[in-house]
């Protein structure tokens, strides 16, 4: 028997028994977390089916309210009131509020996510917690009320494919030019509902932020679950979150893959995806993108809400005079509380309210347009998210993705503008 | 299960915004989510009020990819859309179906062979696919064996309460 892909041993543990690609199985949720929005959905129909009766496990169900956070308009006040109260009636400890930021990164700092665990979400981002190894997978909410109500569901596992990333990046171009390098490269169709196994110089230097980076864009390539290389520091980060010795997740050196593909990253520059799909991918340079003149800019979502992010875009908007242009609205916007509170001890609020821009409350922000910061009619963003598809912030609103540090740079000028040419 | 109706066709990569905006997430009533169904798909705005209880909507590539609300299966299954045949579909729009009872047929080469509003039958067992205006058939992949137990059943729900 050959040996096993991260995901043939996820799967096989949490099955009880060997599975193999494209199998149907049950398996054992180690947590099954819904959000303010999809939650109350899941809540409503819970009880519809269930009535009283308690969830088969109260400690592996989360709650984390990021939609709309705090909540503007009352049918989400009383969502999350409809949330809150079936975690109180039940139980259910783990409610971080409108306060804490966005759920996948609250959970990961708070060490609700481990590597080897199975863990399903109504965010379609959820498989960016790959970042650390564990299978997570959005889902819609009759799945979650099956999930809190069994504490089982049915998951295909994915066959796998393994992509090596060569080279190393040299600062400005980082890890959010990495990602949409290789969302350019492998497209939406070669790895539809496949795992992914990232391995190379590229990905081993990624940290625990450029990680979540690459894995929070997954979901537009139709990527099931990302995986990465064994990496030390994250592992030690991942230690002393969960308070514990925890086992690492790798795959078997004769493990069988569906394909190979290989890239190197070495003398790239700064990119963006163009409107209106994320693999639209362009030199930050090019002609037609250069020189694009933006109304505003985002800096913060789940796939650039991390402090070495805010690190980035603050060094790249110093070293570009300091101040936003006075026609751009810069939005900045921390992943979580934890990240918030190091941003203030960093002196990182200061620089970017001094130059003009905004920084918000921990959230998902002007990634979805549940928030603030919707665009009207031909309004142009650059944004750190990870969709720029049509209409999202408002229809006729167009949106370019990049790194903080191009969105930085665009910010301060006005226009989109390569970092490395400051 | 047998369906025949009016053809809607959606061209490829239409994303979960597009069948069902953000905007409209806290809604948890399903009959409201029905005004809402496809409204930001291009040419399609009006779909609500000109969709008729049967029709059948036809997708390209990739249809509902983005978010993993299932107030996007939800609004098309509550405006009597009977059964979506698509080229392919995202994993969670098709998982969610799939939870729903809802029948979602994946067909790839469906798009070359209906125009929009040619009358068609879909055969979901089979997977066989007929358009009654030019007499052309093609078949699809039908559900595999722990999809179809639980679409039978009338969707996950159901199914947990008889397994
Ligand atoms: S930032 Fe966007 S993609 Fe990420 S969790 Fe929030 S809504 Fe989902």
């Amino acid at each position: 028997m050959p040996g096993k892909t991260i995901a043939e041993k996820i799967f096989s543990r949490a099955a009880g028994r060997d599975v193999f690609p494209l199998e149907r199985v049950w398996l054992d949720v180690d947590l099954a977390v819904v959000r303010d929005f999809g939650g109350p959905n899941v809540v409503l129909e819970y009880d519809k089916q269930f009535g009283n009766t308690c969830p088969a496990h109260p400690d592996k169900i989360a709650m984390t309210f990021d939609y709309q956070a705090p909540a503007k308009v009352t049918k989400v006040a009383e969502n999350q009131r409809i949330c809150r109260e079936f975690a109180a009636q039940h139980g259910i400890k783990s409610v971080y509020d409108v306060q804490y930021g966005i759920g996948q990164h609250v959970l990961l700092e708070r060490g609700r996510v481990l590597p080897g665990e199975v863990i399903v979400g109504t965010d379609s981002h959820m498989n960016l917690l790959g970042a650390v190894n564990a299978f997570a997978t959005g889902c819609g909410t009759t799945d979650l009320t099956a999930a809190w109500k069994t504490g089982k569901l049915w998951f295909k596992c994915p066959p796998t494919f393994k992509v090596i990333v060569n080279g190393s990046l040299s600062s400005p171009t980082g890890a959010k030019d990495l990602t949409l390098f290789l969302m350019n490269k492998i497209g939406t169709d070669i790895a539809n509902y496949r795992a992914v196994e990232f391995y190379g110089e590229a990905i081993d230097n990624l940290d625990l932020a450029g990680r979540l980076t690459l894995a929070s864009h997954m979901t537009e390539l139709n990527i099931k679950i990302p995986f990465f290389s064994h990496s030390p520091s994250v592992h030690s980060w991942l230690e002393e979150r969960a308070g514990r010795k925890i086992e690492p997740i790798e795959a078997d050196a004769d493990a069988a893959y569906e394909g190979v593909l290989e890239y190197t990253v070495e003398g790239l520059r700064p990119v963006v995806a163009a409107p209106h799909y994320p693999t639209n991918v362009l030199p930050a340079g090019a002609e037609g993108v250069v020189g694009q003149k933006i109304n505003s800019g985002f800096i913060g979502s789940c796939s650039n809400g991390r402090i070495e992010d805010f690190r980035e875009g603050a060094e790249i908007l110093k070293k570009a005079g300091g101040k936003v242009h006075p026609d751009v609205r810069l939005i900045v916007t921390p992943s979580t509380k934890e990240v918030a509170i190091q941003m203030l001890h960093e002196g990182l609020y200061d620089i970017y309210m001094e130059a003009g821009a905004m920084v918000t409350n921990p959230g998902c922000s002007l990634c979805t347009i549940g928030h603030h910061g919707v665009l009207p009619k031909g309004d142009v963003l650059i944004s750190t998210s990870n969709r720029n598809f049509e209409g999202k912030l408002g229809r006729g609103g167009i949106i370019y993705l990049g790194s903080p540090a191009v969105v930085a740079a665009s910010s301060a000028k006005g226009v989109i503008t390569d970092p490395s040419t400051l | 299960m047998k369906f025949k109706g009016k053809s809607w066709v959606v061209p490829d990569d239409i994303d979960t915004d597009q069948i069902y905006h953000g905007q409209y997430l806290p809604v948890t009533d399903p009959h409201e989510m029905a005004k809402y169904a496809l409204t930001f798909t291009p040419g399609k705005e009006n779909f609500p009020n000109e969709v008729s209880e049967g029709d059948i909507l036809v997708t390209g590539k990739n249809f509902g990819c983005g978010s993993s609300r299932e107030h996007a299966v939800i609004c098309l299954q509550y405006n009597g859309v009977s059964c979506i045949v698509g080229e392919s579909f995202s994993r969670i729009f098709y998982r969610n179906a799939v939870n729903l009872g809802y029948p979602v047929l994946e067909c790839p080469g469906i798009t070359k062979m209906v125009t929009e509003g040619d009358e068609i039958e879909v055969d979901l067992d089979s997977g066989l696919v007929k358009n009654l205006r030019t007499g052309k058939t093609i078949t699809g992949v039908p559900l595999s064996d722990v999809e179809a137990e639980i679409s039978n059943a009338g969707g996950l729900l159901e199914y947990l309460k008889t397994h």
